[in-house]
């Protein structure tokens, strides 16, 4: 079937299995491949890309469901050669090891900060909840992204 | 690997009943798919089948969450997270809330439904204690009818539901409670997040000069399906509370859930917690209505 979306802000559109799953797509297809699988039944979260601005599992989503969605990989986050504050502040903070999880991790937390600039801690380990860390204990990410929001919130409030 | 199927994606209700009266034993409805697409990924026999999803989750006619006076009405297709953004149902459903709050992860609740949690009627589905407790009734459509039934009458027995192949449960209804009413909801899994429950418990109650007026109280997880214990309520109603009665409730629960469920390898393990919590449930209602 045809499906068009928008990837990481360019219009796309496939020919492709409507019950392909959307990692496949993404991986196979678009040949974006920082989109990881872990478990493929939704309890790890590597696989986790944002759809409309919110973060699910691309292992439980199919190719046929995206018709019209914005979805946007860890290859989307990054302005050109730039990396997004919170890719900056994981590399600065430790907060990756194998680094598996990490564009799961990465793209948990940037949905969490478009929403909610200014979180808890406990509004951070609830929004990576899903993503799952066997490397870091998950201090460092908690740092990174607890350092990102402090970036934008002094970058919105000059004085 | 997944099988080969088609999926179709209607834009209303009407179109999507035609759809399902249309069709043969190979369709289902998918929502938020978080899981039949793993059913399909491990070639789960439940689609063994399957040769047409029908994605429902662009119809509005289910996807609201509406309130009236004296009910809250909420979308068969309505994502958890839509649910627990929404200010009603934190309010005035509290149970519920937190029953939603509870389930998978962030990504899980960004797509997983309401109706979707409880259409396979899995024991451990963490919205039904808490619906059970609110009386909640689901409304069912096909192309050529509509009804609406309480949801301990729908739930028919482990993974066995009355809907049939060409509905849709379309809205969950619940009526408000009067702020007299007061309850919690409690659930044990292995992790925080993304945990099967292990035991999930609600319990709401009137309570008037230290009496108990009316006591709903449901289970899941640790019973076949999520269930409520009526001969318990009853027992309970016009008692007074105090501590020893509490203990003495929370005990009898325990023996009702064996009675149920029979003696499991996890019993020995699951009793005295079910017991504890449940009188730890109604320890926190006792110290927030006397």
């Amino acid at each position: 079937m045809e499906v068009r979306f928008k990837l990481n802000g360019k219009e796309e559109e496939v020919t492709t299995e409507p019950y392909l799953r959307l990692i496949d797509l993404l991986r196979d297809y678009f040949n974006l491949t920082g989109t990881k699988e872990g478990c493929g039944v939704g309890e790890c979260g590597a696989c986790t890309v944002l759809i409309n601005g919110r973060a699910v599992n691309s292992c439980l989503v199919l190719a046929g469901q995206i018709e019209g969605s914005e979805i946007l990989t860890i290859e989307g986050l990054a302005n050109g050669e730039i990396l997004d504050p919170l890719q900056k502040n994981f590399l600065l903070h430790g907060a990756i090891q194998c680094g598996f999880c990490t564009p799961g991790m990465v793209l948990s937390a940037s949905a969490l900060l478009d929403k909610n600039p200014d979180p808890t801690e406990e509004e951070i380990k609830d929004a990576i909840a899903g993503n799952l860390c066997r490397c870091t204990g998950y201090k460092q990410i908690i740092n990174a992204v607890k350092e990102t929001a402090k970036e934008i919130n002094s970058a919105s409030k000059p004085f | 690997m997944i099988p080969s199927l088609e999926i179709l994606i209607p834009k209303s209700l009407n179109e999507a009943l035609s759809i399902l009266a249309e069709q043969n034993n190979g369709s289902k409805i998918i929502a938020g798919g978080t899981d039949v697409v793993p059913g399909l990924q491990q070639g789960s026999n439940r689609f063994a089948n399957s040769d047409l999803l029908i994605d429902i989750n662009r119809i509005p006619e289910i996807k609201s969450i509406t309130r009236t006076r004296e009910k809250i009405s909420i979308g068969g297709a309505e994502t958890f997270s839509n649910i627990l953004q929404n200010q009603i149902v934190q309010e005035e459903l509290p149970l519920l809330w937190k029953a939603c709050s509870t389930i998978g992860s962030v990504q899980i609740r960004n797509r997983a439904t309401i109706a979707g949690n409880f259409v396979n009627n899995a024991p451990c589905a963490d919205t039904v204690p808490a619906l059970l407790v609110y009386n909640a009734t689901v409304e069912i459509e096909s192309l050529n009818s509509k009804k609406e039934i309480s949801i301990g009458e729908f739930l028919t027995g482990p993974y066995k539901t009355k809907l049939n192949k060409d509905e849709i449960v379309t809205r969950i209804n619940v009526s408000i409670p009067s702020k007299e009413y007061e309850g919690e909801f409690y659930k044990l899994g292995r992790r925080r997040a993304v945990a099967v429950s292990r035991i999930t418990l609600a319990v709401l109650t009137k309570t008037q000069n230290h009496m108990i007026d009316e006591i709903r109280i449901a289970s899941g997880a640790v019973t076949p399906i999520g269930i409520r214990f009526f001969d318990l309520e009853k027992f309970a109603k016009g008692k007074k509370i105090e501590d020893q009665f509490l203990k003495e409730l929370s005990k009898m629960l325990g023996e009702q859930i064996i009675q149920v469920t029979g003696l499991r390898w996890s019993s020995e393990y699951k009793l005295p917690v079910v017991q504890q919590m449940f009188y730890q449930l109604l320890k926190g209602i006792e110290r927030g209505s006397l």
